[in-house]
């Protein structure tokens, strides 16, 4: 029997299938991956499986996402893909939550439910939220990513768990999803994207971000890209171009009386024809750069001609607003007879499109005025932003876009094909099953190749360690029961904080919204409204309260036994709540504290010699795909931030590409299901 | 490059109004973009409509419809090729269940290939399937010609005399051919086809043929028209490095012969040219990118791509230097490329058209791209000329190649590739067998336990071929099948001379002991490596 305590050999014992029957698997994302992992998941006998997905299913789901059908178009992943997969197997236990894996209900008591948690996600966002639940709750991550023929599966966070406090055996922990920095969103100047084109991408992002919300968006969320503060200022020119547009979002309503065909017009002259004439008047920024071309309309498309034809504002009431029904899809090159999605568009054809665009929405589509958001998927708002970005780009001199690019540029496409799907969750099911039979040193991060490198297509590699400075996984992890109910604030800082954590001035402890510090430097004020919060119970304080499985961040900054500052410290606090334990009775056991705080480490610099070593390995390790099988990924944030040339040498055609840490500057824009 | 151009007034638009009235109806009721495109939106961005035409004129014939051959399949239907045929003979049984996706209870007892079919079928409506229910061997004795009607073979879980018979057909048949393999926790893939011509082989680094130490006349003329010395500010720094390259080059020719820069003090010599004329002051060069740029660029003056040995391999294969009326279109267009070369080329491949991202003002960019796209115009006529010529040779029209497919086969001239196969006969003969490589890869750290299951998984065959049976399928003899597995394994490497210590005993108790179980994940994974 002890060779069967060995990799593989294990998985064809009783003991092993009986595990892996009874394995609680929390599986987030139904789409490309999540459909094969469902799948191969039932098939290899997991039972006990949740899903979570927000998504409705899409026409462009169908080439992959396997367990979908045309019919299913419209209807929710999570609870289409349980259907099917439970016909597989019928006797496992499928639960579908239509959900964002970021609301309240799936906080740190659900995650704790699980034995395993499987990522199959589309977005940089939900993966760190995952990672950071998956962390508190100490149940080990299976991430992964494919993005067209490439693909990887990593394995994270503690891999084995502690139930029996009494074996020797140490818990294996490895790195969190966040110990290693993912590459940040691509942004672009404002000043480039207002201003100073140079490349179709600044075109695309300015009709999808800026015109598009302005015209057809909800309207508080135009401002985000004014109201910013650019982090370096803008240069004079800039300021006094940015100043000659500001405020004057009025214009962009209808005004009473005004034709749908008048609006329209009005429209496109203001940005194609006096906006530009404002900007050339603005001679700084003209100097060393090709000036735009104003369009004239009237000459483009004569008033009266039939292009924009007559609405039928009938016909809609079948279909589905964002274009997933068949019938009744509202498309403006269509109603041109530009049937060619890679065809490049005249101008006169682009201005036609934008027209007609206005006019659709205007008509068929009014439901969506004023709170429509930019979807890849919706024909009407791709041709829009086309022929936007398009008739921009032939102002400032800039090579146009067929539909087809501008689409996959304006939506962020990642390619996914069901192949690497298939490999990448065979790979998940493999690294699932070492984690069920507890052998998490049988666990590899593996990456899957486009071509064979040097010899092979997937490279399993060892798991790293955690890095010990990681913002998430690096703090120490403390565990506190209490009544939320009957504790106090002032209970938490006397007898926790200040008692058994020793936490030594200044400290914070901070939690969403909620904050409190102690600092012989806060204003009176501060201390005031601090000492007002003291008599509350823990689950009415502000920003939520601090209720069961909420995760609190402790920061403070110890001494040294030489009584010099020691390195800032970090900790979270995981609260439990406890309904039956009552503090009024014996307010000495009001809390229970597990897990201990890490001791003072001198500052940073006496340790480098140490990590100048360490580094050397990081070169070969390659960033971690932020993309999944959707491609909601990497949307293009807007910086405000100045153009980082002096206006003389900015004339070029190459990209001016500002990294920006995606943690610091998240996207002022929400993705569309929130 | 793509750049809005001609007005287009060929639009239904300017003819009628009654044009309108329908096209607004049609706006209202039929979606423009053809229900195909967005179905296969996000892998038409990988591989293009060339790539998907292809997928979707391909029948594929599917023996066995396992785990193995049904994920495959799958990923096939969803891809969208025309049609499949499943062929298997077995009826589902009860061990079929779980472990297979497209079968559930109602399926028990009923023919395996025919559920298969059904529910495939309903992933993808635009493919047509079909099935036979008969044995996969059967079928090659009884009725080889059943083959005839397909593009591609996938045969699984295929025992390897099999195998070989069904590579012979294919073979005469000119049929592709795919072995896929899983066993246990093992998988293995095998192409099997003649020849695989590559138009766009997508390489991973490719160096434009920019032609800056070979600039033609109109090239020259363009990059001689700008004065350096003359030119404003402005001008200095925004003239494309294309040009400084250009110059740098005729300037380096006039004072140091024909010979381009060869060691490391030569090319510095040439960069100093460029570095002397930047701007400056008081005698520091003041920062210009463009020149930044030319210096960075200057290797692909000192190492002109030139025709890469693959490149080189497809034109003067055998193919390509004797046409006959047979000949397949890729060997006439590379007879055609052939001309050209040795012709108007002078050595050097056609112009592809597009430039690199370069700094410099837009007008300038655009005039120096219309450069390149005229030369590519003109090679692209050259090439066709050439191929008239070639097909009129054989015999055939002068127009059987259309212009969109000469295009296409021009501007991928670079990344041609030809890649042909060992015929599996050849690989597992005793004779024909490649010992050497077998013997190399057994001792090498990184390949051995791969080469070691391959032999294993060969092994495996030839035990069934002597007993009938897979090893370890009964629990009680698997402690036997051990050591006749073993020696089967040593049999064989003593056929090709090769000694037994490469072989790992855990590999081979793995193998026995994992007996002919089919994990899906382990289908699902293997299941995918063909295209």
């Amino acid at each position: 029997m002890v060779s069967h305590e060995r990799w593989p050999a294990v998985t064809r014992t009783d003991a092993f299938k009986e595990k892996v029957s009874k394995a609680k698997i929390l599986a987030v994302g139904a789409g490309g991956i999540g459909c094969e992992l469902l799948k191969t998941l039932v098939l290899s006998g997991f039972q006990h499986i949740a899903v979570v997905d927000m998504d409705t299913i899409e026409t462009s789901n169908l080439n992959r996402q396997f367990l979908f059908r045309r019919e299913h178009v419209g209807q929710s992943k999570a609870v289409v893909a349980a259907e099917a997969v439970k016909r597989l197997r019928p006797d496992a236990q499928i639960t579908a939550h239509q959900a964002n894996i970021k609301e309240d209900r799936f906080g740190i008591d659900f995650f704790d439910g699980f034995d395993l948690v499987l990522n199959g996600l589309d977005n940089l966002d939900a993966r760190r939220h995952v990672n950071r639940m998956c962390h508190a709750a100490r149940v080990p991550l299976v991430e992964s990513g494919t993005s067209g023929y490439t693909g990887q599966v990593s394995v994270h966070g503690q891999l084995s768990r502690a139930e029996t406090p009494s074996t020797s055996q140490p818990a294996i922990e490895a790195e969190c999803f966040e110990c290693q920095p993912k590459a940040a969103p691509k942004t672009y100047p404002v000043c480039t994207i207002r201003n100073t084109p140079d490349k179709p991408i600044h075109c695309v992002v300015w009709a999808k971000e800026m015109l598009f919300q302005r015209l057809f968006g909800r309207q508080e969320g135009v401002s985000d890209l004014d109201s910013h503060q650019a982090a370096e200022p803008p240069s004079e020119a800039d300021k006094e171009a940015l100043a000659l547009q500001k405020d004057d979002a009025s214009a962009f309503l209808m005004v009473p009386g005004e034709s749908i065909e008048g609006y329209s017009r009005r429209i496109f002259d203001r940005l194609y024809c006096s906006d530009i004439k404002r900007l050339l008047s603005v001679q700084d920024l003209w100097k060393a750069r090709t000036k735009p071309k104003p369009l004239d309309l009237a000459e483009l498309v004569p008033i009266n001609a039939p292009s924009a034809g007559p609405s039928h504002v009938n016909g809609h009431a079948n279909g589905h607003p964002n274009g997933t029904s068949e019938a009744a899809v509202a498309s403006a090159s269509a109603a041109l007879g530009l049937t060619d999605d890679h065809a490049m568009w005249s101008t006169a054809d682009n201005a036609k499109v934008f027209l007609k665009a206005i006019e659709l929405y205007r008509t068929v589509r009014a439901q969506d005025l004023g709170a429509a958001v930019f979807d890849k998927e919706d024909l009407l708002a791709c041709e829009f932003v086309t022929a936007a970005a398009n008739l921009r780009s032939i102002v400032f001199g800039i090579p146009t876009q067929s539909l087809f690019d501008t689409k996959g540029m304006a939506g962020n496409i990642i390619h996914a094909i069901a192949t690497t799907n298939a490999i990448v969750s065979g790979l998940i099911v493999g690294e699932a099953m070492k984690l069920v039979a507890n052998m998490p040193h049988k666990c590899r991060v593996s990456w899957l190749n486009e071509r064979p490198n040097p010899k092979t297509v997937i490279n399993p590699v060892e798991l790293s360690t955690r890095a010990p400075d990681c913002a998430v996984c690096g703090p120490a992890l403390l565990t506190l029961h209490t009544n939320t109910h009957t504790a106090t604030l002032g209970d938490l800082v006397s007898q926790v904080l200040k008692g058994s954590m020793g936490l030594s001035q200044p400290w914070s402890i901070t939690c969403s919204d909620f904050m409190y510090e102690e600092d012989e430097d806060l204003e009176e004020d501060e201390a005031d409204t601090y000492a007002a919060l003291s008599p509350r119970p823990l689950k009415d304080l502000p920003g939520g309260g601090l209720g069961n499985g909420a995760v609190v961040s402790i920061a403070d900054q110890p001494l040294l036994e030489d009584g010099s500052p020691a390195r800032k410290r970090s900790m979270q606090l995981i609260i439990r709540h406890q309904a039956d334990w009552d503090g009024q009775r014996d307010p000495s056991q009001q809390f229970r504290l597990i897990g201990s705080v890490p001791a003072p480490v001198p500052p940073a610099g006496a340790a480098e010699g140490q990590k100048a070593g360490a580094d050397d390995d990081e070169d070969d390790v390659p960033l971690l795909m932020e993309n999944g099988a959707g491609e909601d990924e990497d949307e293009i944030v807007i910086l405000p931030a100045a153009e980082k040339r002096p206006a003389d040498a900015q004339l070029k055609r190459k990209a001016e590409v500002a990294e920006a840490d995606a943690a610091e500057n998240p996207s002022p824009k929400r993705r569309r299901a929130e | 490059m793509r750049r809005r151009s001609e007005p287009r007034e060929d639009l239904p638009h300017v003819t009628s109004r009654r044009w309108i009235a329908l096209l607004d109806k049609r706006t209202l009721s039929i979606p423009h973009v053809p229900l195909r495109d967005r179905k296969y939106d996000r892998q038409l961005r990988i591989w293009g409509a060339h790539g998907q035409q292809l997928l979707e004129s391909s029948r594929v014939c599917l023996l066995h419809c396992g785990p193995t051959g049904s994920e495959t399949l799958k990923n096939l239907v969803l891809g969208g090729i025309a049609a499949f045929t499943v062929v298997d003979d077995a009826k589902v049984q009860p061990h079929d269940l779980g472990n297979n996706f497209l079968l559930d209870s109602s399926s028990l007892g009923k023919s395996k290939a025919q559920h298969v079919t059904t529910l495939l079928e309903e992933l993808n409506e635009s493919v047509a399937g079909s099935f036979v229910e008969e044995s996969p061997s059967t079928l090659l004795e009884t009725n080889p010609d059943f083959f005839l009607s397909f593009t591609l073979v996938i045969a699984t879980q295929m025992i390897e005399p099999d195998v070989i018979k069904l590579e012979d057909l294919c073979h005469s048949l000119e049929i592709k051919l795919l072995v896929v393999r899983s066993y246990g926790l093992v998988g293995s893939l095998r192409a099997s086809l003649q020849e695989q011509t590559v138009i766009e082989s997508k390489p991973d680094n490719h160096v434009e043929n920019l032609r800056f130490h070979k600039p033609w006349r109109e090239l020259e003329d363009f990059a001689m028209s700008i004065d350096l010395a003359t030119a404003d500010d402005i001008l200095h720094k925004h003239t494309p490095y294309a040009i400084l390259l250009i110059q740098a080059t005729k300037q380096w020719h006039a004072t140091h012969g024909p010979e381009l820069p060869q060691n490391a003090r030569e090319k510095q010599a040439y960069r100093d040219i460029l570095q002397s004329w930047q701007r400056r002051i008081d005698d520091v060069p003041i920062e210009e990118e463009n020149f930044t740029e030319a210096i960075e660029n200057s290797r692909k003056v000192f190492a002109p791509p030139g025709i890469g040995r693959e490149v080189q391999m497809v034109l003067y294969d055998p193919k390509a230097m004797e046409l006959d009326p047979r000949s397949s279109d890729f060997w006439v267009l590379a007879a055609a490329l052939r001309d050209f070369v040795e012709g108007e080329g002078e050595g050097c491949l056609p112009i592809e058209g597009s430039i690199p991202d370069m700094w410099a003002t837009t007008e300038l960019f655009l005039a120096l791209q219309r450069v390149y796209r005229d030369k590519a115009e003109r090679d692209t006529a050259a090439v066709r000329g050439h191929l008239a010529r070639r097909l009129a040779s054989i015999g055939r029209d002068a127009a059987a190649i259309d212009a969109k497919t000469l295009r296409n086969f021009v501007k991928h001239a670079h990344c041609l590739r030809v890649v042909r196969w060992r015929r599996l006969a050849q690989e597992v003969a005793p004779g024909t067998c490649d010992a050497a490589a077998l013997r190399q890869a057994l001792g090498d750290e990184d390949t051995a336990a791969n080469a070691c299951l391959y032999l294993l998984l060969r092994a495996v065959d030839r035990f069934h071929t002597l007993h009938a049976r897979f090893p370890g399928c009964y629990d009680g003899e698997f402690e036997d099948d051990v050591p006749l597995l073993k020696s089967v394994a040593v049999g064989m490497l003593a056929e090709v001379g090769l000694a037994s210590g490469a072989l790992v005993d855990d590999l081979v108790h793995e193998v026995v002991r994992c007996g002919t179980l089919v994990y899906n994940a382990m289908a699902s994974t293997t299941s995918v490596f063909q295209f």
